[in-house]
């Protein structure tokens, strides 16, 4: 288990796991995506150059919009991807409510770091189709690991 | 085929112990008829941003047994919901669904099985291998008037691991409790074993 810290909110969770049931799909998943050159995580930075205090709302959003539009907007008819996407969509739904139980004492501050990075993120984001965006960011998720490893 | 609809399972329960889920049901009986199952889940995320989404078991879509093991769809310390149909030929039943969600951190911690010997002046111990989500804490010390315990954490089972190297005289002795981190709770320890090694105690 890994400990996140993100300003004063302090989270444990499995990043290994996570990691090696995304690794089982990723060759597929990027494989769909049709829009190589257009990135929509790597281009905002990375958690890590971001204000400590900020990281735990940054990750809150970032979160949201994997369980909100991204494995809901994935389509497969495959079993173990289908699988493997329930896994991580309901191990981030654990993360989340361990950063909401944060936001609720006030651990979570948004600033406008954090604010400007995550509507950089979003507008990259919207301007894929829904499952083409879904395909591109469930894609870039190592980078989403990889910022939350910083975080250790 | 009198045209009856298949009847669902009943019974629907789950019987966890150590991280292994078992999902089982009461048998469809048809005479002279080999009744298959289909066993589904749904993870919170599911129910929640996707509650028409169910997925296929790994190990049970279909399946022969009244029973599942569940323990590789289970991967997420949140509720699950489980359902199950039969199916004969080309016919399936309805869904019958688990009443209660499943979640995994109700499954029972026991006691690991352990084998403590000793291998010479070493003092040794092999757990029970009980998978990758399980640690152990080892705890020992020479039982003799001023009793001092060591403690030592083990990250598997299935491997004989050295404590201490024992001085004749006194009983060494061993107890040991699982610990699961996923899901943040622990087993009771387990019986302390001693072994002792035979001898006189060695002048200071």
């Amino acid at each position: 288990l890994q400990t996140l810290h993100l300003g004063s909110c302090v989270i444990i969770t499995n990043l290994q796991k996570i990691q090696s049931e995304f690794s089982e799909i990723r060759d597929s998943v990027q494989a769909n995506d049709q829009n190589i050159d257009f990135r929509v995580l790597r281009n905002a930075g990375s958690l890590q150059d971001t204000e400590p205090s900020d990281r735990c709302c940054l990750l809150r959003h970032l979160l949201g919009l994997y369980l909100d539009r991204v494995f809901r907007n994935y389509q497969t008819s495959d079993h173990h991807t289908l699988r493997k996407i329930s896994s991580l969509a309901n191990s981030f739904l654990t993360i989340k409510k361990d950063l909401q139980l944060c936001h609720t004492y006030t651990t979570c501050h948004c600033g406008e770091e954090a604010t400007e990075k995550y509507r950089q993120i979003l507008s990259h984001f919207e301007q894929l189709e829904p499952q083409a965006a879904a395909v591109k960011v469930l894609g870039e998720l190592d980078i989403l690991l990889r910022w939350m490893k910083e975080t250790e | 085929d009198g045209g009856e609809a298949l009847p669902a399972p009943q019974n629907l329960s789950v019987h966890s112990a150590n991280m292994k889920h078992l999902l089982m049901w009461s048998p469809v009986v048809l005479p002279r008829e080999t009744v298959y199952y289909s066993v589904e889940y749904q993870g919170e995320y599911e129910s929640l941003y996707t509650s028409h989404i169910w997925i296929p078991s790994k190990w049970c879509s279909p399946i022969e047994d009244a029973e599942c093991d569940v323990s590789d769809d289970i991967t997420a310390t949140v509720p699950y919901n489980l359902r199950v149909r039969a199916i004969l030929g080309s016919q399936t039943s309805a869904w019958s669904i688990l009443e209660q969600p499943f979640n995994r951190n109700s499954t029972i911690l026991t006691p690991p099985g352990m084998e403590v010997s000793r291998n010479g002046f070493h003092l040794v111990i092999e757990l029970e291998d009980l998978g990758p989500q399980f640690e152990f804490l080892v705890v020992y010390w020479r039982r003799e008037l001023d009793t001092k315990e060591h403690a030592k954490v083990l990250r598997r089972g299935g491997i004989p691991v050295h404590l201490e190297t024992m001085e004749p005289g006194a009983p060494y002795c061993v107890k040991a409790q699982a610990q699961v981190k996923a899901i943040g709770r622990n087993s009771a320890f387990s019986q302390a074993e001693c072994v002792e090694v035979q001898g006189e105690a060695l002048p200071l």
